[in-house]
């Protein structure tokens, strides 16, 4: 991976000392970004600062799913163009990001539920993405291994169905991005851990890596789950963030059986078979704070439960490989987007928590309007870290189970 | 990732047991001068150290108590510690 020849997405450069922006942390939001910045602005002396690799952490370990059924109006548009942004980056990056449009059928286990679904669907419709509500009977049509018999756990009362929404090869997005920002002029410097931002009189004036010091005028700082850790440690910025490990699984390939993004509130519970026939797995977090992303037998137990339960088909099929990641979650269960406001020259993207993936390549465009303007763009003007103090908390939790453990 | 919690009544026991209650931020501001920036800071902000950090933990399946311990957060191993302050 680190080896003298030459990496796939270019050129190996040499770390120079100076850059007009400086990006820490290797991941898809850092990788869009820099994209946007070349593609849309023209701003192509730019350094992508990663201590790993690319794709190292939450860009290579999510579950791949994309949607955009949020909970509030200001989520939803941003996911949505995120969305529709799938089938334009394949064409444009020349790159097979296998978007598979398969649709996400979230399950409702009650009357309350369904009532919740219905205000998210209004949300969507307004919105202009397709999202409907559909009963169990309609749900079983849809996959047919679906158990909606009474005597389960949580009976299946009806589903919230988003035909649009699906699944993307998270890697060839990583491996996309990394060569189309990189044919642009984007330099991506692996194995450099960056270690301090240097400030003078409220400004950002370099970022001090292990690799030596670089000067530069503006940072965003979008290293997902390290992210908070970092922007406390080198500006002592304090973050309404909570780290959790998340873990993820996938069974032994089988032939076809799921077509469709599969999901469950009440379970806790995900699930959709790969191209390769794989069903892939997840949303445990851990309940307490941990950047260990170590899997545990307690969660793997509660899968094989949830799983057998309501899809039965499922019972002795085996796991074949598991991980985790960090999901860095917000009180509000929505990110962090801002700039120019604690430090002149400072940006941060992060707070996405386990939705980092469906939105990196809309997010990437703005933050990269944001940086290259130094004008916050509309859509990401409800994001900023103020909202916490101005207590404008959104809604999302409303939409979901609430997994920090700060509330 | 196992966790095993030390609870001051009920001794080592399993982390499942307990419900995480924070990180440490020192006492709960005055209301006198109280400023939005002040009780959001205490209300949500967080350190999120990847290391040691001093943090709350309640024993929910158990005796009840409130405590605090100091825990490594990239190896989940508490650390030695003088017992909860309060």
């Amino acid at each position: 991976m680190f080896s003298k020849s030459k990496p796939m997405w270019g050129k190996k450069t040499k770390l120079k000392s100076s850059y007009d922006v400086v990006l820490i942390g290797g991941g898809l939001h850092s990788l869009a970004t820099a994209y946007y910045l070349a593609k849309e602005h023209g701003i192509t002396d730019v350094a992508i600062i990663e201590k790993n690799y690319i794709g190292y952490g939450g860009a290579g370990r999510n579950t791949a799913i994309v949607r955009a059924n949020q909970r509030t109006q200001y989520n939803v548009p941003l996911y949505k163009e995120a969305l529709d942004l799938w089938p334009v980056l394949t064409k444009e990056l020349d790159y097979n990001l296998m978007f598979n449009n398969c649709g996400n059928l979230n399950l409702m286990h009650s009357e309350a539920a369904m009532n919740a679904a219905r205000m998210t669907i209004a949300t969507a419709q307004f919105h202009g993405v397709e999202s409907h509500l559909i009963d169990a009977k309609e749900a079983k049509e849809l996959v047919p291994a679906l158990n909606i018999s009474e005597d389960i756990t949580f009976p299946i009362h009806g589903a919230m169905f988003h035909p649009p929404g699906g699944v993307v090869r998270h890697d060839a997005v990583v491996w996309g991005l990394a060569k189309g920002a990189s044919k642009l002029g984007v330099e991506i410097h692996q194995q450099t851990e960056a270690t301090g931002i240097n400030t003078k009189n409220g400004k950002v004036t370099a970022v001090v890596t292990d690799k030596g010091v670089i000067n530069t005028k503006q940072v965003l700082i979008s290293a997902g789950g390290y992210s908070a850790a970092l922007i406390h440690g080198f500006l002592g910025i304090k973050l309404p963030i909570s780290v959790l490990t998340i873990q993820a699984m996938v069974t032994q390939p089988l032939k076809p059986i799921l077509n469709h993004v599969v999901s469950s509130g009440a379970y806790h519970c995900y699930a959709n078979q790969t191209l390769k026939g794989e069903i892939a797995t997840g949303a445990h977090m851990d309940q307490w704070p941990n950047y260990t992303t170590l899997n545990t037998a307690h969660y793997i137990k509660h899968q094989a439960e949830a799983l057998s339960e309501f899809l039965p088909a499922l019972r002795g099929v085996r796991f074949m490989r598991i991980w985790g990641g960090l999901a860095d979650m917000t009180p509000d269960m929505a990110p962090i987007m801002d700039g120019n406001e604690q430090v002149e020259g400072f940006f941060m993207d992060c707070g996405w928590g386990y939705f980092g993936f469906k939105s990196c390549s809309a997010v990437g465009r703005h933050m990269a309007s944001f940086m290259a303007t130094n004008t916050c763009p509309d859509i990401l003007k409800p994001f900023a870290l103020k909202r916490y103090q101005e207590h404008k908390l959104m809604g999302e939790t409303a939409a979901l189970v609430s997994y920090t453990p700060d509330n | 990732m196992a966790l095993t919690i030390t609870c001051p009544i009920c001794g080592k026991r399993n982390g499942y047991e307990f419900r995480y209650g924070g990180e440490e931020k020192g006492p709960r501001p005055d209301e006198k001068d109280l400023t939005p920036e002040s009780w959001c800071d205490y209300v949500h902000m967080n350190r999120c150290v990847a290391g040691v950090q001093q943090e709350w933990w309640f024993h929910r399946d158990g005796c009840g108590s409130w405590f605090t311990i100091f825990r490594d957060t990239t190896t989940n191993l508490e650390k030695e510690t003088p017992e909860a302050k309060e």
